[in-house]
Formats: C-alpha cells, sequence, structure tokens
C-alpha cells in the first residue's frame, strides 16, 4: 500500500466509513463540469447548472464509469484538473481497459461527495493511485459488454471481442450503446470482484501510452474553459480582504471605514469571526464589485495588535534551523540506521556541507478565490481545489455546520503547484456568506493579498555529512533538513511516522531518504517551528523534493571531488541495489538499478565529460528519484551552464532529462509536466525566490518577483524510458534535479561551489573573488 | 497647446509714468447687434473653421473640468500660481460671448491683445502670435465664430488678487515683449516655407509652447523653438537641439501633425494631442505639409539626416537588449514585464503602433518628465495613434518602479547621462495627474 | 454609459470611468476568457486587443477605449479556429490554461507584426506573458506552427 492509499484508509476511517467504496450508484446528483469529446474543437462543458451526469438508462458498473444509450462514455474524475491532464490520462485508463471508442469518452470532473472517498490532487499521485482501480473498472464494463452483446448476438461470449466501443464476433458486431439500450445490464461489482477481473496485457494496450489530445485543452484555447474565478451567481456581492500584519496571532483593535464610505459601491466591512482559527485577524470588505472591493479595501483603516512574529526575518528562520541541526535530539528520523554513530566516532575523516533554500511563492496564476452561499440548506463553495477532504471539515468548522452540511463545488485550476492542496482561502468567503445569512458572495485576493496570503515553501537549511575511513571509503551517512511543516501545520494526522516512532512530514524530507549504498544512514527531519509560527508552510511542486537534491546532489559532487573521483562514476558506484535499495514490487522494482540506468543514458545523452565546451561552460550532473521513496521516478538530469565572470551571471543553455517512470500512459502529457517541471527547477535555481521581511513575505508583485519567462527558458531535450512497469507521477520529477545541477554545473565551469539558492549573480562574483584570493 | 500661464505674465509690475496710461489707453469699440448668419458666405465659414483649427481656438476656449462644457463657450482653467483664469466665451451669445463683436473689434483683439471693451488681454491668449495673422484670416475666422451656436454661459470669475487683477499691468507687458505687425513673407524662402512659417509663427502659435519663457513670462526672442515646460509635461525643442537619435524629417513632422504618430519618434501625448486629432487632421493637407516643411528648416533636417540610418539601426539593436535570451537583472525583468510586448521591436524598423523607446522623444530630453507623465496617464484610443491605447501604470508602478524602469532604459537605450533624483521627480510628476485614471487591481 | 466595439458588436457599459477593461469585460460584459494575473500590466494574462494591438486590460481604464474595437479571445475567430488557436491544440500548448487566452492574444498579435517570426522576435514579444506552468517551449513551437499556417494561407489565396 502506497502513502497516499495508508492515508485514504486513514481518513475514510476517520470519517466513519469503511475502507469499503460502494460498488453501485445510480445517480449522480452532483453537479460538475465535462470536458467532451475529443474530436469536437469545442469541449462540451456545462457549468453551473448540474451536468447531464447520465442517469436515464446509462449502465453504471462502478460509480467510475458509466455508458449511455448512445453509446457515451463517461468517467468521473474527482482529481483536479490544474494542467496536468489528469481527466484525459485517468480516462484513457478506463476506456483502454474498457475497450471503449475514444471519440465518445468524456470527463466529469466532480464536486465532492463522501462516495468518492480521499479527494487530493498532489505528489504526482493522480495516475499511480487510480491505475488499478480505472482498470478493473474498465474490465468491468468490458466484461458486461461483452457477456450482453453476445446474449444479443446470440453467440458464446468466449468468441466475442471487443474493441473501439463494439463487441465483435466473427462478421457480427454490435456498439456499446445498442448493448445498453436494448439489454438494460444492470450488473455491478464489489471492489472485491473487481480486483479478481483478468486484466488485458500490455500488448493489448491501444490508448495508454499512445498519444491523444487532451480533452481540456480545447476550451482553453477559446475562452469557454470556467476557472473558480469565472464562477458568478445572480445577486452575488464581492469581497476583497484586508489583511492582517502577522499571518498568525493578529487582533483587530479598531476599524474606520469613513474614507470607504466615500467610493461608490462600499457596502461595509466584517470583522472575520472564525471557529476553525484559519484566517485570524482578517477584515473583509465587501462593494457591488470588485473594483470597488479594492479600492474600498485601500482605504478602510484598520488597527490591529500584530502577532508574535511580526520581526520575524528569513535569516532569524535559517539560524534557528542551523540550531536545530547542531543539537543532536529533536526531529524524527526516517532512517536511523544502526551503526551510524559508532561511524562517525570512528571516522579517520568527517567530510559536512550545509546548505540553504530560500522562500519561494506559488504565484499560481489565477488568485486565490472562492464563492460561498448556504443553497438549499448546503454551504456551497465554488473554487478550484486540490485536495477537498482536507479543507471541507476546515470550512464545515468554520461555519460550524456539520460536514454533511457543505459541499465544494469542481471547477478548472488555475495553477496549483501545490497552493490549492491548502483551501485555506475558501473558509473567508464561507464566513462572509455566514454573516450575510448566506447570500453568495464572491471573494478575490488581488496579486499582493495572494503573495502576501501565500502558503509558500518554506526557507530550509541541510546539513549533510558522511564517515571516511583512512581508505576514504564512506562508513556512515547523516542529512539533517529543519524546514517548516506544511503537512505538520494542515494534516497532522497524515503524517509519517520515523524510525524513533516519532511523526515527521514527509513532505519536508522526502528526496533525503535516497537510493545509494553509502553505509548506515542517519535521516533526520527537523520542524522549523519559528516557519510554522510566522507563516502557514505550504507544498509547493515537488515538495522536499524540490529542495532536498539541492543538498545531497551537490554534496556527492563536492565528496566525489573531495575524494578525487568522478561525479557520476562515484554515484554509479553507490547505486547497487542492495539491502533496502533492491526496491520491491509494484512500484520501486528494480531499485536503484533503475536509477543508475537513468544516469548512465543521461550521460550518453549530454556528452558529459566528452564534449569540449567554449571556456566557462560546463556539464552538471544530478540524479533523484522523483518525488518519494514509496513511487519513485527514476531521474537522471544534466545542465550545460555558463558563467560569465564579470558579471556573476549564469546562464542555463539546455537542460537534458532522462526518466523511468514506468509505464507512460499519456506521452505527450508526460513530456509537458517533465519540461514545466524543469523549468521551475530552473526558475528556482536562478530566477525566483522571496524573502521573510519582518513577519511577511518581502514581494507583493511581479515588479520585483521574477519568475522564469520565456526568453528564460533554454532548450530541454526529454526522454523516457521504455517500461511496461506500474506507472510512477511525472508532476514533480522534472523539478528535482535542475537545482543542484546547476550547482554541480557552475563548479565544474569556475571552480565556485555556491550553496545557497537561488543561485545569484553577486554570490557567484564573491566566490570567484575568494577564489581568487585564496 | 498654450495653457499656461507663468508668473511674470500675471505678476507684470505697474510701470508709471502718464506717457505710458496713454499708451497703455484704448477706447470701447461699439457695440453691435449680432450679425445675420445670412450675411456670411458658406466658403468665408468654411475657410474661417480653418483658421479656427489652425489656431486650436476650442482647445482653449473650451471648458474640460467640471465634466466639460459646449464647444467655444470658454470658462476653460487654467492654473497660476496666483490663482486660475478662465478663458472667454466666444461664441456669439450677445451677453455672455461675442455676439455684440465687430469685426474691427476681433480684429483687435488679434492683433493687439485688446478686448472691445479696450482692457488689456492677459498674453495667456497668445497675441503676440496672432499678431501676424492676415486681414482676411480674420475677416474669416469673424465669420466662423459668429455662426457657431450661441451659449449662454458665463465663465467663472478669475481668481487673481489686487494689483494682479488691474490689467493695465499686461500694458507694460507689451511694451517690453510685444511687436505687433502681420506676417511678412520671406523672400529668400518658397511659398510653401513662407505659408509654414505663417502659420507656425501666427495662427498656430508653436512657439507659446515650445520656446521657453523669460522671468516675465515673455517667449525668449534669442531661445526660439528651444523647448519649454507646459503643463507639467515638457514641449521638446523644435530646433535643431531636438535630442532625439533620428531626425524630425519633413515626413515625420507631417505624419506626426496630420495622424498624431511619427514612425520613428512615437505618438503625440498630454497636451500635444489634440494638436493632431482635434484640429490638424481637419484642415487642408498642404497645411500641414507647410508646416512640416517649414520644421524641418528650423531643424535643420537636410543637414542632419545623413546620420539616421545609422541611428536607427542602433536604436533598433538597443531595442532588444536583454529581452532575448535568459536575463537576471531586476530592472530588465520589470521592463520586459511592464513594456517589452508593445514597445520591443526589431531590425530594419519600428512597427507602427509599436513605439520604440530607443527613439522616442521622452527618453532622450533631459528629464523623464514626458516618460513619466505617460507612463501614469497612459494614451487613450483618441490621443497617440488612433484607435489604440496605452494602458495607466498609475496603480501599476510605484515610483520606485517608474525611476527603475527610467534609469534603466535611459541606460540601455541612450548614450546620455543618467537622469538623476528619479524617485522624486516620480512622486512629483505623480501630483500632476489630477484624476487618477484607472482602479488599482494591484 | 461608455460605448465601444466588442468581439464586431457594439456594446455599452455603465460603470465608473476608471473601471479596468478587465472587469467590465469580465463582470459587465460576461467574457470571463480574459484572465486576471497580476493587476498591474506585467504577466499578460489580461490580454485583449484594442485597434487591433494587444493591450492590457487590467491598467487600461475602459474610458480611455471609448469608440475604440476590443478583440476577446472570445472574438478572435468565430468559431475558435484562428491559426493560432489550431496551433495551440495542435501542439497541446496548454497546461493549466490560465494564461493561455493572453498568451495566444499577445501571438496573434506579435504575427501581425512580425509574420515569420525569430526566436528572437519571440523572445521579445512574448516575454511579458507569464506562464506558471512554464509552457514556454510549446508555445514557442506553436507560434511558428501559426505563423507557417498563416502564411501558407496567405500563399493559396493570393
Amino acid at each position: 500500500m502506497g502513502k497516499l492509499e495508508r492515508i485514504a484508509a486513514q481518513q475514510d476511517r476517520a470519517a466513519g466509513r469503511g475502507p469499503t467504496r460502494r460498488g453501485f450508484l445510480l445517480t449522480a446528483a452532483g453537479s460538475a463540469f465535462l470536458f467532451g469529446f475529443a474530436r469536437e474543437a469545442k469541449a462540451a462543458q456545462t457549468f453551473p447548472a448540474s451536468a447531464g451526469l447520465p442517469g436515464d438508462g446509462a449502465f453504471e458498473p462502478t460509480i467510475w464509469c458509466s455508458i449511455a444509450p448512445d453509446g457515451v462514455v463517461n468517467v468521473n474524475v474527482i482529481r483536479a484538473e490544474m494542467g496536468q491532464h489528469t481527466g484525459t490520462a485517468l480516462a484513457r485508463i478506463i476506456a483502454d481497459e474498457m475497450e471503449a471508442d475514444w471519440d465518445k469518452v468524456k470527463i466529469t470532473q466532480v464536486d465532492t461527495d463522501p462516495k468518492w472517498g480521499l479527494m487530493v490532487t498532489g505528489g504526482s499521485w493522480s495516475v499511480w493511485m487510480t491505475w488499478d482501480v480505472f482498470r478493473q473498472a474498465g474490465a468491468a464494463a468490458r466484461t458486461v459488454m461483452v457477456e450482453e452483446g453476445a446474449k444479443l448476438m446470440g453467440v458464446s461470449p468466449a468468441s466475442c471481442i471487443a474493441r473501439n466501443g463494439r463487441v465483435i464476433a466473427g462478421s457480427k458486431s454490435i456498439s456499446y450503446g445498442d448493448i445498453v439500450s436494448r439489454a438494460h445490464p444492470t450488473r455491478t461489482y464489489t471492489p472485491d470482484e473487481m480486483a479478481k477481473l483478468p486484466l488485458k496485457p500490455a500488448s493489448e494496450r491501444r490508448l495508454i501510452g499512445k498519444d491523444v489530445k487532451a480533452l481540456d485543452i480545447p476550451a482553453k484555447t477559446d475562452g469557454t474553459a470556467i476557472y473558480g474565478i469565472d464562477a458568478k451567481l445572480d445577486g452575488m456581492v464581492y469581497a476583497r480582504p484586508k489583511l492582517p500584519p502577522t499571518r498568525y496571532g493578529s487582533k483587530v483593535v479598531s476599524v474606520d471605514d469613513s474614507e470607504a464610505k466615500k467610493i461608490k459601491g462600499y457596502i461595509r466591512y466584517i470583522v472575520l469571526e472564525d471557529p476553525s482559527d484559519t484566517v485570524p485577524g482578517w477584515v473583509a470588505v465587501l462593494a457591488s464589485s470588485y473594483p470597488a472591493a479594492i479600492r474600498a479595501t485601500d482605504a478602510l483603516k484598520v488597527t490591529w495588535t500584530p502577532g508574535k512574529t511580526a520581526n520575524v526575518s528569513e535569516k532569524d528562520i535559517i539560524e534557528h534551523g542551523r540550531k536545530q541541526i547542531a543539537e543532536k535530539t529533536g526531529g524524527s528520523c526516517v532512517f536511523n540506521d544502526s551503526g551510524v554513530d559508532e561511524a562517525f566516532s570512528s571516522a579517520k575523516q568527517v567530510f559536512e556541507r550545509t546548505y540553504t533554500c530560500a522562500s519561494v511563492l506559488h504565484y499560481q496564476l489565477e488568485p486565490m478565490n472562492a464563492l460561498a452561499r448556504l443553497q438549499d440548506g448546503k454551504w456551497e463553495i465554488h473554487c478550484g481545489n486540490q485536495w477537498q477532504s482536507l479543507f471541507l471539515p476546515v470550512i464545515a468548522k468554520a461555519l460550524q455546520v456539520p460536514e454533511s452540511q457543505v459541499i465544494m463545488r469542481s471547477y478548472l485550476l488555475g495553477g496549483g503547484f501545490g497552493r490549492r492542496l491548502n483551501g485555506d482561502y475558501a473558509v473567508p468567503a464561507a464566513l462572509i456568506s455566514k454573516a450575510l445569512d448566506g447570500k453568495p458572495v464572491k471573494l478575490i485576493l488581488t496579486r499582493s493579498d495572494d503573495m502576501l496570503f501565500d502558503s509558500f515553501r518554506s526557507p530550509s537549511i541541510q546539513t549533510v555529512r558522511v564517515a571516511l575511513d583512512d581508505q576514504k571509503s564512506l562508513k556512515g551517512w547523516e542529512h539533517h533538513a529543519s524546514a517548516g511543516w506544511p503537512t505538520g501545520v494542515m494534516a497532522a494526522a497524515f503524517m509519517e511516522k520515523g524510525a524513533d516512532g516519532k511523526p515527521y512530514d514527509q513532505f519536508a524530507i522526502a528526496g533525503a531518504d535516497h537510493w545509494y549504498d553509502v553505509g548506515p544512514m542517519r535521516v533526520r527531519a527537523l520542524d522549523n517551528d519559528l516557519a510554522d509560527a510566522t507563516f502557514r508552510p505550504g507544498w509547493l511542486r515537488s515538495v522536499s523534493s524540490g529542495w532536498t537534491p539541492w543538498a545531497h546532489e551537490a554534496f556527492l559532487d563536492e565528496l566525489a571531488h573531495e575524494l578525487g573521483k568522478d561525479p557520476v562514476d562515484f554515484r554509479l558506484s553507490l547505486l547497487t541495489a542492495k539491502g533496502r535499495n533492491v526496491g520491491s514490487a509494484p512500484d520501486s522494482v528494480g531499485g536503484a538499478t533503475r536509477q543508475a540506468n537513468v544516469l548512465k543514458r543521461l550521460v550518453e545523452k549530454c556528452g558529459y565529460g566528452k564534449t569540449q565546451l567554449p571556456a566557462d561552460t560546463a556539464i552538471g550532473i544530478a540524479t533523484t528519484f522523483g518525488q518519494e521513496r514509496a513511487m519513485p521516478t527514476w531521474t537522471a538530469g544534466a545542465v550545460q551552464v555558463h558563467v560569465d565572470r564579470k558579471t556573476g551571471v549564469v546562464t542555463c543553455q539546455k537542460i537534458w532529462l532522462v526518466l523511468d517512470a514506468g509505464t507512460i500512459v499519456d506521452p505527450d502529457g508526460a513530456a509537458a509536466q517533465t519540461e514545466g517541471g524543469a523549468l521551475w527547477g530552473l526558475s528556482m535555481a536562478l530566477f525566483e525566490n522571496t524573502e521573510i521581511v519582518n513577519g511577511n513575505v518581502r514581494d507583493r508583485n511581479l515588479n520585483t518577483y521574477t519568475p522564469l519567462r520565456i526568453s528564460d527558458a533554454p532548450e530541454i531535450d526529454i526522454e523516457f524510458v521504455e517500461s511496461t512497469e506500474k506507472p510512477m507521477g511525472l508532476g514533480e520529477p522534472g523539478v528535482t534535479t535542475i537545482g543542484a545541477a546547476i550547482a554541480n554545473g557552475v563548479f565544474n565551469a569556475v571552480g565556485v561551489r555556491l550553496r545557497h539558492q537561488p543561485i545569484r549573480p553577486a554570490d557567484v562574483l564573491k566566490g570567484l573573488a575568494e577564489k581568487k584570493s585564496a | 497647446m498654450i495653457k499656461r500661464l507663468l508668473a511674470g505674465v500675471v505678476g507684470a509690475g505697474v510701470l508709471g509714468g502718464l506717457g505710458f496710461l496713454y499708451y497703455a489707453w484704448y477706447p470701447p469699440i461699439a457695440t453691435i447687434d449680432p450679425p445675420a448668419a445670412s450675411s456670411f458666405s458658406a466658403e468665408q465659414i468654411e475657410r474661417g473653421r480653418i483658421v479656427a483649427a489652425e489656431g486650436y481656438c476650442a482647445e482653449c476656449h473650451t471648458r474640460t473640468d467640471m465634466g466639460g462644457g459646449p464647444e467655444l463657450a470658454g470658462d476653460y482653467k487654467m492654473e497660476t500660481p496666483f490663482g486660475a483664469i478662465y478663458s472667454s466665451n466666444i461664441t456669439p451669445d450677445p451677453e455672455m460671448g461675442i455676439g455684440r463683436w465687430s469685426e474691427e473689434a476681433l480684429r483687435r483683439a488679434m492683433r493687439l491683445g485688446v478686448s472691445r471693451k479696450g482692457v488689456h488681454l492677459i498674453p495667456a491668449f497668445p497675441y503676440d502670435h496672432f499678431t501676424k495673422m492676415t486681414d482676411q484670416d480674420i475677416s474669416d475666422l469673424y465669420a466662423y465664430l459668429m455662426t457657431r451656436p450661441a451659449v449662454h454661459m458665463a465663465r467663472r470669475p478669475n481668481e487673481l488678487p489686487f494689483p494682479l487683477s488691474l490689467r493695465i499691468g499686461q500694458a507694460a507687458w507689451k511694451l517690453l515683449f510685444f511687436t505687433p505687425g502681420i506676417y511678412k513673407p520671406d523672400p529668400s524662402h518658397d511659398a510653401l516655407w513662407n505659408r509654414g512659417a505663417y502659420l507656425a509663427e501666427g495662427n498656430a502659435h508653436c512657439g507659446a509652447c515650445h520656446t521657453p519663457r523669460n522671468f516675465m513670462g515673455a517667449e525668449k526672442k534669442g531661445s526660439m523653438y528651444d523647448g519649454a515646460v507646459v503643463d507639467g509635461w515638457i514641449a521638446p525643442p523644435l530646433n535643431d537641439k531636438n535630442p532625439t537619435p533620428t531626425t524630425w524629417t519633413e515626413d515625420e513632422l507631417y505624419q506626426y501633425l496630420r495622424f498624431g504618430v511619427a514612425p520613428l519618434h512615437g505618438p503625440a501625448g498630454g497636451p500635444m494631442s489634440p494638436v493632431p486629432h482635434r484640429f490638424l487632421s481637419q484642415v487642408p493637407e498642404y497645411d500641414v505639409h507647410a508646416i512640416a516643411h517649414y520644421y524641418a528648416d528650423v531643424d535643420h533636417a537636410a543637414e542632419r539626416e545623413k546620420h539616421d540610418k545609422a541611428a536607427l539601426a542602433r536604436a533598433m539593436e538597443q531595442s532588444k537588449i536583454d529581452l532575448i535570451g535568459p536575463n537576471v537583472d531586476p530592472d530588465a525583468k520589470l521592463y520586459q514585464g511592464a513594456c517589452a510586448a508593445c514597445h520591443y521591436n526589431a531590425a530594419p524598423f519600428p512597427v507602427l503602433g509599436r513605439p520604440d523607446l530607443a527613439l522616442n522623444n521622452a527618453l532622450w530630453l533631459d528629464e523623464p518628465t514626458n516618460l513619466f507623465q505617460v507612463m501614469l496617464r497612459g494614451l487613450t484610443a483618441e490621443e497617440g495613434q488612433s484607435g489604440i491605447a496605452m494602458p495607466s501604470f498609475y496603480n501599476a508602478l510605484s515610483d520606485a518602479d517608474m525611476a527603475r524602469i527610467a534609469a534603466y532604459l535611459r541606460r540601455t537605450r541612450t548614450t546620455l547621462p543618467p537622469w538623476t533624483d528619479l524617485e522624486k521627480k516620480a512622486a512629483e510628476v505623480r501630483e500632476t495627474v489630477k484624476t487618477i485614471p484607472v482602479n488599482s487591481s494591484h | 454609459m461608455i460605448k465601444f466595439k466588442l468581439n464586431g458588436r457594439d456594446v455599452s457599459v455603465d460603470v465608473p470611468d476608471d473601471t479596468p477593461l478587465l472587469w467590465a469585460l469580465r463582470d459587465e460584459l460576461d467574457q470571463t476568457g480574459t484572465k486576471f494575473g497580476c493587476g498591474v500590466g506585467q504577466c499578460g494574462a489580461c490580454t485583449v486587443h484594442v485597434g487591433g494591438r494587444a493591450t492590457r486590460s487590467c491598467i487600461t481604464p475602459v474610458s480611455s477605449i471609448e469608440g475604440a474595437e476590443v478583440t476577446t479571445i472570445e472574438g478572435l475567430h468565430p468559431e475558435g479556429k484562428h491559426p493560432v488557436q489550431e496551433a495551440w491544440r495542435d501542439i497541446q500548448v496548454p497546461q493549466c490554461g490560465y494564461c493561455q487566452s493572453g498568451q495566444i492574444m499577445q501571438a496573434a498579435s506579435l504575427l501581425k507584426d512580425y509574420p515569420d517570426p525569430t526566436d528572437e522576435q519571440i523572445d521579445g514579444v512574448m516575454g511579458g506573458s507569464l506562464c506558471r506552468c512554464m509552457t514556454y517551449i510549446r508555445i514557442r513551437k506553436a507560434i511558428k506552427k501559426a505563423a507557417a499556417a498563416m502564411r501558407e494561407e496567405t500563399a493559396s489565396n493570393g
């Protein structure tokens, strides 16, 4: 069982539900939005009325899919659509196993309902989590179609095959639609029954692994795609928050709206009372139009007593983490192998380095927003969200109503990147509507609000050290990482337990638990409580795997140079696939061997060590296992960088990536996700970061926050290893190697080692100057 | 356009002497019954329309504050350091306008700056230029004005304190700075040039904005067309002191004056904007060519334009600085995000509608005034190049952001020394924007 | 009442003069394809055409475009088949899609100015349009594809 499956089971139990899901459900009561057929230029989409979910005469062998009498196959998708074309990937799994006609497949992005179980989209888990159940659901549908089709044609099921939405027996055939309309099948499957169904061999796959067009794309090219911010209800008013000086602990002392009253359209302000303590100190400003709400909020004068963190700086947080690392106790160990202390106490030499990463903002392009109202006794929250299961209970707590009275309606997400895993923005919308007796209210954060209220990637500090004996052999390894803990703050029940039994945030350490054989290991996760108190740490694309490799992959290069070895050879010598690194089926079958393979292939491709490059130009390399140890996507990345010695500017000229993610369900989508991930990695390495100043982030908009733009994007060469193993995630692995590869490349180019991300020209110049004087 | 009144104009002291009083005294001219519209020929009225357009009468004789006012009915507010003054109603309304003025009274006002009643007019009314107009033009103008709809609307009283409110001071000013007289053609130049000079120096009163004024508010004779500050904008030099990298050639001037945009210099903004759109697009092409021809001579275009090819090529190289390939300079990033999508250009020529900043007047002037003005205000679809708009960055860029962009552009898109005190100057220019153009969406 | 032409139709909106065109389009005229991104004219998500030129609608007061012609993503082509839109689908450019209306409008205007754009010209013009999913590599590819399609169209019509 993978981590998320465990989380799902935990949450189902917590909610008083059994681990099984209902095998059959006839009508779908919720609304939804749909993406229609592949061939249509414009995707069919209905919003906001309840979607035309199949009910009349449709055959629904499981809750996941149905076949209508007209042959249309509907696939219910519980994952948020935020650019990964997840619906297309998931629908394809069902459709392939079902032998459906792809041109008749549509997707329904469903609203919250307990029947769906855990609704979360993150961690690159969607395909991986859905793979088995969707193949089984498809097999169930196919089995019924074949049985019923055979009956209608008067042949035996054994003589039939299913293809492209039809059951075929010799020269006879019948379409799925006709089978449904004539035979009215009603058979349903329990999960146990589904699990026993025979699945197609990989060689029989007709949609998986083939290029098909994503169903959500057409609507995104003609303005018809509907995002949370586009939701509109009759009679709604607009709201904008007046944000307190600190994320926590600010108390409203007084409010003066005399200037706001002069603004046409201003309605009133509301000091929010929040039993869930999600948005303490918030004041909401209401107006009849959003521009009026913006201006009135600017004009409103609020006095607060700020929280205790009003003077905290980024440096304070890093120094706090440094102290935590220096303390032997504290934190929780993912690995705490016996013998590690002995290795260090008897070491001939201890080689140690410390690495830091700056705060990074999500800057998802759609600012946070939510529309809330009370309708027919239920609180409706309209917004794009990545983890409805986590925040629906928080909304219920804020409103002080049972969870059954809250429904979250699904919309497209104008960017997720982990920001919308944290649904904190939905809470104030609900609270404002409650203050207005359930009237519809649309809360939109301006960009500066959004950045101030971001649940951003915590700054981090990591120390890696190894014990070397007199032969310069590795005898032990320690990796200590301190950062804010998003899961600890928002979903503590879901934290993993360490080797020492203490809970830790797996998303603030994953990546450090690598697959190298380096002797006994200690990997210790430290909760930077000063970070947690100052801001709400967030999950950001590739979570800790976006920054733990910054430490250990740079460290491995440093260590290799220290030992006089080539960094690639050195890594390969450690990827032996022994002990716990042997891997296990199905997720990590092959273990470290597969990581070694992608690294070797990468070196072949990029010409590392062979190609003659111009002065101050070099290739740097790093390798990871993607997002987390339990579902590894074996990843190797190389960058070619040039360093301008005069200005200190580092330019990334090219990126190569080789990935082994098992079966690639959607090759084009996989490439798209990997391209995007790699450029995120590059952006965080060279272009973007913020800094905590006086308890808040320094940046408020693009005038000072400078993410990568089109002119900054280098050429990227991506290769996926052909594989029929279980598919792993691809939303995040692209990010993971880039930062360390750049740091390693800079060292290879000019001999300067940089240990703080992002790499800024001033740091390079300083390094060059130090090197000169040394 | 002339929308300023410098301290000196109003503050001219009372110079004594009986002789002076004699000099200063003008008799009233008798009122008349408003002439019937039928007493003017259609041709004459049409000629008068052109004269009025070439003198931009409606610009300063139409109220713009308080939601605007009827055309030519006056009450246009002009700020002075001593208080606001308001322009007169020049519609033929008998009480409030000039309905009882004879043609002779109008002629005297245009030629000598004296009202029908014999009162000295404040030289915000640029009679120092109108004095050059021919009898025929004034007669045609009279026909045009007297056939406009009469508007019974009073102007607000001037807010000048005593003794500045005494108009006798204006007579002293005239004695010092005013030379009356109709334009005399220069026989060394051809008819087109002379037509241009006649219009530019006379009716079109270009020098009123583009020639610096002395402490008494009179145009400095020795600094003709050196450029000046008007209404918070810089009216750039029209002579060879104009610093733009490519020459204001006759064609560039014509495009600018006729259509509001010169391909190699940029659009007309601010107080200049109405000149093409409201006026010079409505007059015979020949006259606009004539003005362009004249100023191409004033700025010695013929001698300078041989450098244009190289200047253009250099500007096209500058236009793409920091925009091609990776860049981490924060100021370049700000420019890329806020400006470059519309202002980037590639060789060989800038695209019309894509004003190139490396060529633009605003970047090459001694002060960043015009650059800041246009950043803060933007350009409406009526201004500059017709039908397209530049957004207002009033709420999008702080004074510090504007200063960064200005310094960056000056550094990378010109060969001139850096501007100084940019943040302070940005704040000062921001102060001149009385109505915030756009609601914030930050 | 402020009047202008939207996607070929005469429209009027009764909003304050300083209302950003973005909100007039989205909230008054129900054209939600144009998106709110940064609110300061630096991300490009709100890009529409005014008089055929790409314009950041979030900082353009609606009164300033009185009488002008405005085109939004909804009106770029009556059936959504502008060559840029076609190329965007062929190359599968959008991920989350939120910036793509702006990207497409900016790209359509780029191709008017530079019908056969070089990488430099694409950088120069598209640098103002942020894509947080980082679809830049595909944007570049799709622009070139659209340019080729448009040239072909012109050639066959000419």
